[in-house]
């Protein structure tokens, strides 16, 4: 339905972490978010381009006019196919951070739309959000619910068979026991692999769940309805630390009640650029 | 006492801006006063700090564009943001690609004001 409405603009959505939504002839081209790497970071930081590649591209799109993903297919720096996959799993992935997070304002901006990567033709907003309403689902039954919750790596971990002795964990494993220091949350260890936030977040929990990790405590006290009842960093013998005791700690049903409404808190910004006889249509109006 | 207040601040911003992987605090002849740098090594940082902010307001100054209001580095893999603490300090902030610039410009002024209360 959006794909016909052919509205092309920009959605800021003010929020946490919040991030601008563009899209062409109602598809979603692309979504910028502090919250979840770019294309541009996925690509560069996995190491499947070079900085140089990409700089000579970028010179030489600028200079031409020519797109950059067209540039980066005729360098064969990247192929068509994996690219569009890559562009796709980055739009899944921020749409699911923003709508991990909390919306405060929006504002629809209708105009030409200037990104560096886009994916064309765009996704389907229904589609993004429906995938992002599934991976909430998700990401609520794991360990680490949160993209904020920092880790820490255990120092004693071993996997059965694994990680002792100078053997590897192997499956990337080892970048993120090397860097969840406490320091970092699921998203600050998206960024520094070059991988998807939803797909760290499973990476995580899996460690989690075989004692490879923890969740930090937090440094600065933070809400009190998070932190009744919780006992102080070290109370707690080293056995049961890496157990997910913040999560536990949160009262369960209205965290759970309030999944599904986060998705449809961008569903209502995502109409305002639809045209208006789309939004009749979708909320039951005849004209 | 102080310092650990200043090193909260610091911690703060961090856990409020998306994107902030290490801030410090130094004075303005390139000594670490407080820091929260990761893997960063604070001295290092601390002295380059120092030199950079006495070179952007020589820019700015040069150029006639008023006061300084930050000193931005940003690299492939990132950003260096650094903001003068009074007359005395000065406060260094290190980001990824995703740094919320937006937020990261809403709250530093008050950051800024904050920090320079705690030293006085």
């Amino acid at each position: 339905m959006c794909a016909a409405a052919g509205m092309q603009g920009v959605l800021r959505v003010t929020g946490n972490p919040g991030g601008a939504i563009h899209l062409t002839d109602g598809r979603v081209t692309a979504i910028e978010t502090p919250g979840a790497p770019s294309p541009e970071v996925l690509l560069l930081r996995s190491q499947r381009v070079t900085e140089a590649g990409w700089d000579a591209a970028f010179a030489a799109a600028a200079a031409s006019g020519h797109r950059m993903s067209a540039e980066l297919i005729a360098r064969q720096l990247v192929g068509s196919g994996e690219l569009e996959a890559l562009l796709r799993t980055a739009l899944a992935d921020a749409m699911f951070v923003l709508a991990s997070g909390t919306v405060e304002d929006y504002r629809a901006e209708p105009g030409p739309v200037d990104v560096v990567l886009p994916l064309e033709p765009g996704a389907e907003p229904d589609e993004l959000l429906a995938e992002s309403s599934r991976r909430l689902r998700v990401v609520a039954s794991l360990p680490v619910r949160s993209y904020r919750d920092q880790l820490v790596a255990l120092a004693d971990a071993t996997w059965p068979g694994v990680g002792l002795g100078g053997v590897g964990f192997g499956g990337g494993q080892d970048e993120i026991m090397a860097l969840a220091d406490g320091r970092r949350n699921a998203r600050d260890l998206a960024f520094a692999l070059g991988r998807g936030v939803y797909a760290t977040m499973l990476q995580l929990a899996r460690m989690q769940q075989a004692g490879l990790l923890e969740t930090a405590a937090p440094r600065v006290p933070g809400p009190a309805r998070r932190e009744a009842g919780r006992p102080a960093p070290g109370d707690q013998p080293q056995a049961a630390a890496w157990l997910p005791r913040r999560q536990r700690d949160l009262p369960a049903s209205p965290r759970r009640a309030r999944i599904p409404s986060l998705a449809l808190e961008l569903r209502a910004p995502l109409g305002l650029l639809r045209p208006r006889s789309d939004r009749h249509a979708d909320s039951g109006e005849t004209s | 006492m102080t310092e650990d207040k200043l090193l909260a601040e610091m911690q703060g911003l961090r856990d409020r801006i998306a994107g902030i992987t290490g801030t410090a605090v130094a004075s303005r002849d390139g000594l670490i006063i407080r820091q929260d740098t990761g893997d960063v090594d604070p001295d290092n940082l601390a002295a380059l700090t120092a030199a950079a902010l006495a070179l952007a307001q020589r820019m700015a100054r040069e150029v006639g564009q008023g006061t300084l209001r930050e000193a931005v580095t940003r690299s492939s893999g990132g950003y260096v943001a650094i903001y003068a603490i009074g007359a005395a300090a000065v406060l260094v902030l290190l980001g990824d690609e995703g740094l919320d610039i937006a937020r990261l410009h809403r709250e530093s002024r008050s950051a800024v004001e904050a920090i320079e209360t705690l030293l006085a």
